[in-house]
C-alpha cells in the first residue's frame, strides 16, 4: 500500500516537472520578428528597427474579411550601444517579448557598412540560439535600413517575405544578385581568401508614403517600392564599392551562382539582336603556381536556348548556331573580365581566388595570404575560357522576320 | 554480477550507440582542422587495437568481470585498488557525459531552466532503466537504434539535397603535413570515443556467445567510426573549418543550415532526438558499469539498490566538475587525455594483458 502511494506521488511530481512548462512562452505573448534593420544614429548609437508580424491582419481567412483593415506588419525601433542592448531596450515599447526564430531578413544600412563596417554587429546574431544564421543579409542602398523595414509592399503582405522573394527571383532569372545568408557572410569575412558580397536593396519612389497602408492599396502603381539594387563589395568588413548590371552578372559567372540569365549578343552591327537564355551553367576555378607566380584559370560551361531574335537569322543552320555560340562566349568572357577588372581596382578578392590557391598550393598561399588583397590579387593573372552551347531555339526555327525580309 | 545475457547483435547496438553518444555532440578532433575526419579514421584503427586487448583479457577470464580478474592478475590488494580506480573513472565519465548533455540542452533549447533540473531529470530516467538491468538496456537499445538509424539516414539525405555541402572546404588535405593529424589522433580521437570502449570489458562477460564478441566489437567500432567520419566531414564541408571550430555544437549548426524550398528548415529536433538517444545509452552504460563494479568489488548482493544513491553522487559531480561549459570541454578534450584516458584506456589494459599472458604461459608450462 505504502509503495502504491509513493508511486502515485512520484508520478504526479514528475509529470508536473517534465511537462516542459519551465520557461513556456505562449503565442499571444510573443511578437514574431520578420525582419530586423540596423542603423547608426548621429550620436553613434545603434538603431534597431524591428518588423513585427500582425497575425490577424496577415492571415484573415476564417475570421471573415481578414487583411486590409490594418497594416500586416508593425514596426518598433529602439537605440542602444550594442545589438543586445538595442533588442532588450525595446521592451520599454513592446507589450510582447520579441521572438527571433522567424526572422529571415537582416538589413544593414549603407552608412553603417561604409563607416563602421559590419564586423562589430554580427556576433550577437550568430551567438543567439533563437536567431537563425540562415537569415538573409542585405544592405540598404541609398536609404536607411529603417526605411526598408517600414515599407509596406503590395503583393506579399509581409515586407521581409517580399524582399527575399524579389532577391531570389533576381538571382534565379537574371543572375545578378547572389544572395547570402548570415552564415556565409561571416564565413567570407573571416576567410582571408574570399571577401563577402552582399545584395543591395533600395527604396524607390516617394519615401514618405512607403509606410502607409495606402502604399499598397488604392492604386495599381505603389508610390514606393523596394528594388534589388546592386551588390555591395565588402573589404575588411567595410563597404567599398557597389557593382551593378553586367559587372554583377560577370561576378555571378565566376562564383558559379548563375541559375539562369540572359546574354544579349550583337549580330551584324545590330545591337542586342539575339537573346540567349542560359539554362544550365557550371564554372570551375582552379589555381596553380608557375615559378612562384600564382595563376587562376576559370572555365565556364553554359548551355541555353535562343529566347528572342530581332534580326532575320536562319536558326535552322547549325553553322549559324555555332556563330551565335562564339558570340555568346565572347560576351560572357567580356562580362567576366569586366567583373575581374573591377574587383582588382577595388583590391578585393570577391571571387575566392585566394581560397582556390589555398586548396591547390597551401604552402604558396601561406606566403601570400597576409597581403593577398592589396598586393597579389590586383596583379593576378587570370585566364578565362568559356564554352557556350545553344541547345534549342524555342517553338520556332526561323523567325517571321526572315519572311518579312523575303517579301520585300 | 547479475545473471543476465545479451546477444551479439545487442552488443553491436550498444557499442554503436555508446560510441556515437557524445562524439556527435562535441566539437571533435578539430585541432587537425579540415583533416579532422582523417584523425577519426586513425583513432578508429587504434580503437580496434584497444578493443582486441580487452577482448583478449576477456578470453583469458571469460566468466568474471574485470574488477575481479584484475585481482587475479596483479594480486588481491593491488588489484582491488586498481578496480576501485576504474570505478572512480567510470563515475567521473558518467558525470562528464551527463554534463555534456545538460549543457547542450540548456544552451540550445532551455535557456532559463537550471542545469541541475535538466541533469536530474535525465538521470532519473537512466536510474530507472539501470535498475532493470543490462538486458533491458540492451533491448531498449535494439528498439531505439532503429530510430537513430532512420534519423541518421534521412538527416544525411536532407543535408545533401539541400545543396549546402561544399567539398572544397575539405581541401587542402594534409595542409601542414601528417604531424597535426597524428598529434590530434593520439591526444584526442584515440580516447574519445574509441578508447572509451574499455567500458565494454565490463559488458563482455554478459555475452551469450562469447566467440562472437571479437567480430561484433570490431564491426561495431568500424561502423560507428565510419559514421562519425562521415558526420565530421559533412560538418566541415557545410560550415567550413572556421565555423566548425567556433561552434559549440557543430552538428546543430549543420542541421540548422538545412533549407529546402523555404518550408523544410529549422530541423533542430533531428539533432536533439539523435543526441538524446545516444546520450541516454552513453550515460546509461557508464553508470551501469560503475554500479556493477562497486557491487562486484564490495560483494554487494543487489546492484540495482545502488542506483539511487550513486545517481545523487553523479548528479552532484556533474554540476561541480566545471564552472562553465568552456572549462568542461577543454578539460575533456585536452587536459584529461593524457593523465586519465591514457592510463585507464591504454596503459593499464595493455600491461594487464602482458602480465596475464605470461601467467597463462607459466600455467600451461606446468
Amino acid at each position: 500500500m505504502k509503495r502504491k502511494w509513493f508511486l502515485l506521488f512520484l508520478i504526479l511530481t514528475t509529470t508536473s516537472l517534465i511537462s516542459g512548462c519551465w520557461n513556456a512562452r505562449e503565442l499571444p505573448d510573443l511578437a514574431l520578428v520578420s525582419a530586423l534593420g540596423i542603423d547608426k544614429n548621429e550620436a553613434g548609437k545603434y538603431v534597431g528597427t524591428f518588423q513585427i508580424i500582425n497575425p490577424s491582419y496577415v492571415t484573415g481567412g476564417l475570421q471573415g474579411g481578414g487583411g486590409g483593415q490594418g497594416p500586416p506588419t508593425t514596426v518598433y525601433s529602439s537605440t542602444g550601444d550594442n545589438i543586445y542592448d538595442v533588442t532588450r531596450r525595446l521592451s520599454t515599447k513592446s507589450p510582447r517579448t520579441l521572438y527571433y526564430a522567424h526572422t529571415n531578413l537582416l538589413v544593414i544600412s549603407e552608412d553603417l557598412a561604409k563607416k563602421d563596417g559590419i564586423t562589430n554587429i554580427l556576433d550577437a546574431f550568430e551567438r543567439d540560439f533563437e536567431f537563425r544564421t540562415t537569415a538573409m543579409v542585405v544592405i540598404a542602398h541609398r536609404s536607411k535600413a529603417e526605411d526598408i523595414i517600414k515599407t509596406l509592399p503590395p503583393l506579399d503582405k509581409v515586407a521581409a517575405v517580399n524582399v527575399i522573394k524579389t532577391l531570389k527571383n533576381t538571382e534565379s532569372l537574371l543572375g545578378e544578385e547572389p544572395t547570402v545568408n548570415l552564415q556565409e557572410v561571416i564565413h567570407y569575412l573571416v576567410s582571408p581568401g574570399k571577401e563577402p558580397l552582399i545584395s543591395g536593396l533600395s527604396l524607390k519612389g516617394e519615401k514618405k508614403d512607403a509606410k502607409k497602408v495606402t502604399n499598397a492599396q488604392g492604386s495599381s502603381t505603389p508610390k514606393a517600392r523596394l528594388e534589388a539594387d546592386g551588390i555591395a563589395v565588402i573589404k575588411d568588413g567595410k563597404l567599398v564599392d557597389w557593382i551593378h548590371g553586367k559587372t554583377a552578372r560577370g561576378t555571378g559567372w565566376v562564383l558559379n551562382r548563375i541559375k539562369s540569365t540572359i546574354v544579349n549578343i550583337n549580330w551584324e552591327k545590330e545591337k542586342a539582336a539575339i537573346e540567349y537564355t542560359v539554362v544550365r551553367q557550371k564554372t570551375k576555378v582552379t589555381a596553380h603556381t608557375k615559378k612562384g607566380q600564382p595563376k587562376i584559370s576559370i572555365h565556364i560551361h553554359a548551355e541555353g536556348d535562343i529566347g528572342e531574335v530581332s534580326v532575320p537569322v536562319n536558326l535552322n543552320d547549325p553553322h549559324v548556331l555555332r556563330k551565335i555560340e562564339i558570340e555568346v562566349e565572347k560576351t560572357i568572357k567580356k562580362d567576366v573580365h569586366d567583373a575581374i577588372h573591377r574587383a582588382k581596382e577595388n583590391k578585393t578578392d570577391t571571387f575566392g581566388f585566394g581560397e582556390a590557391l589555398h586548396r591547390s598550393d597551401p604552402k604558396e598561399w601561406n606566403k601570400l595570404k597576409t597581403d593577398w588583397n592589396d598586393v597579389t590579387f590586383p596583379k593576378l593573372e587570370v585566364d578565362v575560357t568559356v564554352e557556350a552551347f545553344v541547345r534549342r531555339t524555342g517553338l520556332r526555327n526561323k523567325s517571321y522576320l526572315s519572311e518579312l525580309k523575303n517579301n520585300r | 554480477m547479475e545473471k543476465a545475457k545479451i546477444s551479439a547483435y545487442q552488443l553491436f547496438v550498444l557499442i554503436v550507440l555508446f560510441e556515437l553518444g557524445s562524439a556527435l555532440l562535441i566539437p571533435l578532433a578539430l585541432d587537425a582542422k579540415q583533416d579532422a575526419w582523417l584523425t577519426i579514421l586513425l583513432g578508429m584503427v587504434g580503437g580496434f587495437f584497444l578493443f582486441l586487448v580487452n577482448y583478449r583479457l576477456f578470453h583469458y577470464y571469460p566468466d568474471i568481470l574485470p574488477t575481479e580478474y584484475m585481482q587475479k592478475i596483479v594480486g588481491k590488494s593491488f588489484g582491488k585498488l586498481l578496480a576501485f580506480l576504474y570505478i572512480l573513472y567510470f563515475m567521473y565519465m558518467t558525470a562528464r557525459v551527463v554534463r555534456d548533455f545538460g549543457e547542450m540542452l540548456v544552451t540550445s533549447a532551455y535557456p532559463q531552466t537550471p542545469l541541475f533540473i535538466i541533469n536530474a531529470l535525465f538521470l532519473l530516467v537512466i536510474i530507472y532503466t539501470i535498475r532493470k538491468g543490462i538486458e533491458v538496456v540492451a533491448r531498449t537499445g535494439e528498439l531505439l537504434f532503429f530510430i537513430l538509424f532512420l534519423l541518421g539516414i534521412s538527416g544525411n539525405i536532407l543535408i545533401v539535397i539541400s545543396g549546402i555541402v561544399d567539398l572544397n572546404n575539405l581541401q587542402p588535405v594534409l595542409e601542414e603535413g601528417i604531424m597535426p593529424v597524428l598529434k590530434t589522433t593520439f591526444t584526442q580521437t584515440l580516447y574519445i570515443p574509441f578508447g572509451e570502449a574499455v567500458v565494454f570489458a565490463m559488458i563482455l562477460p554478459y555475452l551469450n556467445q562469447s566467440k562472437k564478441g571479437k567480430r561484433t566489437g570490431v564491426y561495431a567500432l568500424g561502423f560507428s567510426g565510419l559514421a562519425l567520419t562521415l558526420v565530421v566531414a559533412i560538418n566541415i564541408s557545410v560550415l567550413g573549418v572556421n565555423l566548425t571550430t567556433r561552434s559549440q555544437f557543430p552538428l546543430l549548426s549543420t542541421i540548422q543550415a538545412i533549407q529546402l524550398d523555404n518550408f523544410l528548415e529549422r530541423l533542430d529536433v533531428y539533432f536533439m532526438l539523435t543526441l538524446i538517444l545516444g546520450g541516454f545509452f552513453k550515460i546509461g552504460l557508464y553508470f551501469y558499469v560503475a554500479i556493477t563494479g562497486i557491487a562486484n568489488l564490495f560483494n554487494f548482493k543487489e546492484p540495482s539498490k545502488l542506483a539511487y544513491p550513486m545517481g545523487i553522487v553523479i548528479l552532484i559531480l556533474s554540476i561541480t566538475i566545471a564552472s562553465n561549459y568552456a572549462e568542461h570541454i577543454s578539460e575533456g578534450t585536452r587536459f584529461i587525455s593524457l593523465p586519465i584516458f591514457l592510463p585507464f584506456q591504454v596503459i593499464i589494459p595493455v600491461s594487464l594483458l602482458i602480465i596475464a599472458f605470461f601467467k597463462h604461459k607459466k600455467k600451461r608450462g606446468k
